[in-house]
């Protein structure tokens, strides 16, 4: 019941089209099963004037008063017949065809729709090539199977049935005797295919093997060429790609016995329909017509078994695939039940002890975090690698929440506002952005499609970023992304700056986000964004001090706890962690003489 | 990279030179080939005669009605039936035996090619393109070759089989019956190219589509800070959209063949119902005869749609072949001169009885560099190294720090000038030479999947167990190999998920060290790791260029401290040079490179 289901979800809305190409597939089988019989009916009925096995709806359509009438109406009849036979098989495809990309579109949009809306915490646990797999091997898996697969299996049945249905109308005893080896046929190749999917895996896995020998080999080739272990390499790969070989010659062998076997039994079954047949026709049961009808109506029997065999030992893996998409399906959108609450956000940002811990994390990332910040203001907090900085910005988006304590943007606590809203308002540029598989134009402009080139050229130019652009072979039109051309860390960090900049936001918030640049673009680039923000409460996360110096507040984080906060003066003076960092880089002329030391000890 | 992206496919009908060059890998598979052929033979032969035992049965044996005859019929019929058993067999086995054998041979002289090939060509190369030569296009050009063989022979054939068959046993009825098969093989033809077209299309779509849901899930955090659900989903509903029209079209391109091509066969059966059917009143022919013909017309239609099928792949494996053959022809520009070979033997088959030892001294000798496609020059660039000195290359992004590292390698070669070594010109001495005396630590260490003690024997094939433990120990491995259940014996996993970044910089270390290089080479890793690794670096660091020529591309403050030579580099030249102490006393370029940016890394450790 739960596979059934499971395998019509995904047909809502259109199920009456998949119903109606099954009618059709049906009667169309029918159909088929008669086209045999026009060449009994001349035999038989034309020339020795006994009952044909065509329907008499038919067979009276034939009736004339000389042979050479009535070859020339079944001549006729059988053209005009196949007219309309095939005009319905194109159809029936047609319907199908309709029915199954309507399909594959709708689970295509639905899982696309669902995976952007899954909330943070999923993607960053998620295996992106696992996921890529399910929304296009699965999908793809699925789609074959109600388009063609199931379609073919049913063609086959609906085809037997009829054919079993002919043979008996005209003689059962002979019906019996042309099936004697089906089962035997259809059996072995349930049986092969079986097993044989175990030697496929094999396979597969030795070209695995091969693939990673080989990709190892190219991504690693200056370690190869510096090592000069190409030999060893080449005979690394020869065991992967022999390997392979043997495995599918073995696989070849099961299946060039298989297929030579089934054929010996076909042609026995042949051999057994025709000698019955000729010694029944001579000895007066049978007709001659008839005879060469049950040859043909054979023929529709038992080389499908096989293919029935080989696509019903492939159904398995539909359900593996259903269940996998399944997997996804049943993950809560981060937006389901998401508030409607959008109030106005001016910037005013509190934090209230506000702890974060991930589910199945022991420590927590951040604890009892308290610090308030009003519109305008620009605020620094510093710390080191993994002391929770970014997790402060994820919660301030919503992609994290928290679990105690409060965030309160202008004394309305963050939870109750709606997500979207709130990340529309709460600007962010990340340490590693990234950027869509489009043009310069199209990526910085992309949350205002429609603004004029020239605009782009500006904000490029403020996050001086306009010079990288310039020098790209295609200038602003060159594609960047996954397909386009790489660009460094710091060209992406500079681009996403300009992106931000196309919009005013109340809140902005720079993750480490210039951490790519040098020192001194990076000083530029802070002087004019300040200007363009006046109005903006400004999150610098940094590693730098410089950076921070410049805050109207200053927090510094140690482990996930706040360990001080204040202005660059009040830190300074208090001594502790922020004073340490900010010697660090005052005194360097101590530690030059430090190092001079340690270089003497280290080249005696 | 762009002209990687699509796919190309020539205009040329048919290319004979490549085509003489896949099928001479098939040399030493003739024999197979041979009997895949003879099998097309037998089993069209097979075809033809089947109709007509069965027509034997009814012409003699019921209109005689004479059932002496019928036990030589069966055992004709079993005869056959053995004979079609074994034949599918040695067909299907040998085909594949083809087809197997041809793809290792194209892989092996693609893998072979790939050793061979410099640097450059992986630089400007996608990895994901050659994967694609290794595999997919390997594997359908010799399905498309083993099965086009016997498809050929079998349908070539079978045409003419039946076409002489029929017109022997009565070439009236025969003639009528060929009458549409012009318009058939067209057809045919027609439609296997247009649906061919269509199909390649979907598969573009369909890469497409693969590619957006990359970006989707990839870009997935960006996505959600910048709200563009909506806007991505339109994107998105854009090419699923292109692409069920497109599949509809092409579903209905393929719905209209098959149909089509039968509607045609049912024309020529109607004129084989009345034309034979007027022959059998009037007693021309029996009626087994009839039978036999219109079972011919069935038959015929089988090897048409074959041959329309095996023509329209070839046109599109030629593509594929002119790939593969790309690859495997491919000249490496940089390689060693054949005097050089004769000495010192090729990469594959080096022969080190005749290798000098390699001391370290290393000179550029006005070295100009740029690349091909013009984009960085080194200018009359000059260096002197002597034998276990040590050099730090510092400056910015795209100085020509890594530029200098590659010409040492020989991973390119000056465009003027000479390299060098121990005094004299290393194009004079072989690159696996050069390769086996060279120490090589890359920034993100590639480790190859299998254990860590594969990955530290890297380094020297030939090293021993204790060898192994030696090299770990010495930059400060050995602890934290030990410490995993398995030790020395944990596997690496592709992409090394297992260890952490700074291990696995020790591990590269190890397999540097166990080489014992007399030149060792050094890119430095920028990013950050805890204290503890960070000193077990440093030292592991100090530890290997003992005694060694070294290169270091630096970002370490004790490296270059430590460094006998500094080198700061703009634009590819050298702006300054000296000992650290020298330097900071000239308070420029790098007294500026070093508050600016030293700094910064001393702050994140």
């Amino acid at each position: 019941m739960r596979r059934l289901k499971q395998f019509t979800q995904w047909m809502k809305g259109q199920l009456h089209l998949y119903i109606i190409g099954m009618l059709l597939l049906f009667f169309l089988q029918y159909f088929r099963t008669l086209t045999p019989l026009f060449v009994q009916h001349i035999v038989d009925t034309v020339f020795a004037n006994k009952p044909s096995a065509l329907p008499a709806f038919i067979a009276n359509l034939l009736i004339a008063d000389t042979v050479q009438r009535q070859l020339l109406l079944v001549a006729v009849f059988s053209v005009a017949f196949a007219l309309f036979r095939l005009t319905f098989v194109f159809v029936q495809r047609v319907i199908f065809a309709v029915f199954t990309e309507r399909t594959a579109y709708n689970m295509r949009n639905t899982l696309y729709d669902r995976l952007q809306n899954l909330s943070f915490t999923y993607h960053s646990q998620a295996d992106t090539g696992d996921l890529i797999q399910r929304t296009t091997t699965d999908v793809d898996t699925y789609r074959r199977f109600i388009g063609e697969q199931l379609v073919d299996v049913l063609r086959l049945l609906f085809l037997m049935v009829f054919a079993v249905y002919q043979m008996m109308l005209m003689n059962p005893r002979m019906t019996a005797i042309s099936l004697a080896m089906s089962p035997i046929i259809l059996v072995s190749a349930l049986v092969y295919f079986a097993y044989v999917k175990k030697i496929f895996r094999r396979v597969e896995e030795a070209e695995g093997e091969m693939t990673t020998a080989v990709q190892e080999n190219v991504t690693g080739n200056r370690v190869v060429k510096a090592f000069a272990n190409e030999r060893f390499e080449m005979e690394k790969f020869d065991k992967t790609s022999t390997k392979f070989r043997e495995e599918s010659m073995r696989l070849t062998k099961l299946m060039a016995f298989f297929w030579g076997g089934t054929d010996l039994l076909i042609f026995a079954q042949y051999a057994l329909t025709a000698s019955f047949g000729i010694y029944f026709a001579v000895m007066g049961t049978l007709d001659t017509g008839q005879f060469i009808a049950f040859l043909s109506l054979l023929g529709l029997i038992v080389w499908p078994l096989r293919q029935l065999g080989r696509i019903v030992g492939d159904f398995g893996k539909t359900t593996v695939a259903l269940d996998r998409i399944d997997e996804i399906m049943a993950q809560e959108s981060e937006h389901e039940n998401d508030t409607t609450n959008t109030p106005d956000i001016q910037g005013h940002i509190r934090f209230e002890n506000v702890t974060f811990q991930f589910v199945d994390d022991t420590k927590p990332l951040l604890k009892n975090v308290s610090f308030e910040v009003h519109p305008g203001e620009t605020l620094a907090v510093i710390g080191k690698t993994g002391s929770g900085k970014s997790t402060l910005m994820n919660l301030m988006v919503r992609l994290l929440d928290n679990q105690e304590g409060r965030i309160l943007f202008d004394g309305c606590d963050i939870k109750s506002i709606n997500k979207k809203h709130l990340r529309k308002n709460v600007g962010i540029v990340l340490q590693e952005p990234f950027l869509y598989s489009k043009s310069v134009y199209e990526n910085i402009g992309i949350i205002k499609r429609d603004v004029p080139k020239e605009r782009i050229v500006d904000v490029a130019n403020i996050a001086r970023v306009h010079d990288d652009i310039e020098d790209f072979e295609a200038g602003y039109d060159t594609l960047v992304g996954e397909r386009g051309v790489t660009l460094s860390g710091g060209q992406k960090q500079r681009l996403a700056i300009a992106r931000m900049l196309l919009d005013t936001k109340p809140v902005l918030i720079f993750d480490d986000s210039l951490s790519a640049v040098d020192t001194e673009t990076d000083i530029q680039i802070r002087r004019a964004l300040y200007k363009h923000w006046q109005n903006t409460t400004v999150f610098i996360i940094t590693h730098r001090i410089t950076t921070a110096m410049e805050a109207d507040k200053i927090i510094v984080l140690d482990q996930g706890e706040i360990i001080a906060q204040g202005t660059h003066e009040t830190l300074l003076a208090e001594g502790g962690l922020y004073a340490e960092l900010y010697h660090q880089q005052t005194k360097i002329a101590q530690e030059f003489e430090a190092h001079k030391g340690g270089d003497e000890d280290a080249t005696i | 990279m762009q002209q990687f992206e699509e796919e190309t496919y020539t205009k040329k009908e048919f290319d004979t030179k490549t085509w003489k060059r896949i099928f001479s890998f098939m040399k030493p598979l003739r024999r197979y080939a041979i009997i895949v052929v003879l099998c097309g033979v037998f089993l069209a032969v097979a075809d033809l005669a089947y109709p007509l035992i069965n027509r034997y049965g009814i012409d003699y044996i019921i209109e005689n009605e004479d059932l002496s005859m019928l036990p030589y019929f069966i055992g004709v019929y079993v005869l056959f039936m053995a004979a079609m058993g074994t034949l599918v067999f040695t067909f299907i086995y040998f085909a594949e035996k083809v087809q197997n054998h041809l793809a290792y041979a194209i892989r092996q002289k693609a893998f072979k090619k790939l050793q061979e090939l410099p640097f450059s060509y992986y630089d400007r190369t996608p990895a994901g393109w050659i994967m694609a030569r290794m595999t997919s296009d390997s594997r359908q050009l010799s399905d498309m070759i083993s099965w086009g063989l016997i498809d050929i022979t079998w349908g070539g054939l079978m045409m003419i089989g039946l076409a002489v068959v029929m017109l022997v046993l009565n070439w009236q009825l025969a003639l009528i019956v060929l009458s549409v098969l012009p318009i058939l093989v067209y057809l045919s033809l027609y439609f296997r190219r247009k649906i061919l077209k269509a199909f390649r299309n979907i598969r573009k779509q369909n890469s497409k589509i693969t590619g957006a849901f990359n970006e989707g899930i990839g870009g997935a955090k960006t996505t959600k800070t910048l709200v563009l659900e909506e806007s991505n989903y339109q994107d998105f509903d854009r090419l699923t959209s292109r692409m069920k029209k497109h599949s509809i079209r092409a579903a209905m391109f393929a719905g209209l063949y098959f149909p089509t091509i039968l509607f045609i066969a049912a024309i020529a059966t109607a004129l084989v119902f009345y034309y034979g059917g007027l022959d059998v009143r009037d007693q021309v022919i029996q009626v087994g005869l009839l039978y036999v013909f219109v079972s011919y017309v069935g038959q015929f239609f089988d090897p048409i749609m074959q041959l329309a099928n095996t023509i329209a792949h070839f046109q599109q494996a030629q593509a594929s072949a002119e790939r593969v053959v790309g690859l495997i022809d491919a000249d490496p520009d940089i390689k060693d001169t054949p005097e050089v070979v004769e000495r010192y033997g090729t990469i594959l088959e080096p022969k080190k009885e005749n290798w000098e030892p390699l001391h370290g001294d290393v000179t550029f000798e006005n070295i100009s560099f740029k690349y091909k496609k013009g984009e960085r020059v080194l200018d009359n660039f000059n260096l002197q190294v002597k034998a276990g000195e040590s050099v730090a290359l510092v400056g910015h992004t795209g100085a020509g720090k890594s530029t200098i590292v590659n010409l040492i390698c020989r991973f390119y070669e000056p465009t003027q000038g000479r390299i060098l070594i121990d005094g004299k010109d290393y194009k004079e001495r072989s690159l696996s030479w050069l390769h086996g005396h060279l120490g090589y630590v890359l920034q993100s260490p590639h480790l190859f999947s299998g254990t860590i003690r594969e990955n530290i024997r890297y380094g020297n094939l030939e090293a021993s167990e204790a060898e192994i433990i030696e090299a770990a120990k010495l930059v400060g491995a050995h602890e934290f190999i030990e410490s995993f259940a398995e030790g020395y014996d944990t596997e690496v996993q592709e992409g090394g998920s297992r260890l952490s970044v700074g291990q696995k910089q020790l591990i590269s270390f190890a397999r540097a060290l166990i080489k014992d290089p007399a030149i060792l080479i050094l890119d430095e890793a920028t990013s950050s790791v805890d204290t503890a690794t960070e000193q077990k670096i440093q030292k592991a660091i100090e530890v290997i260029m003992r005694g060694r020529t070294s290169f270091v591309i630096a970002h370490r403050l004790s490296t270059i401290v430590n460094a006998d030579k500094i080198l700061v580099l703009e634009h590819g030249k050298i702006i300054e040079a000296g000992s650290h102490e020298e330097l900071l006393n000239n308070r420029a370029h790098y007294y500026q490179l070093y508050t600016n940016q030293f700094k910064e890394t001393a702050l994140s450790h």
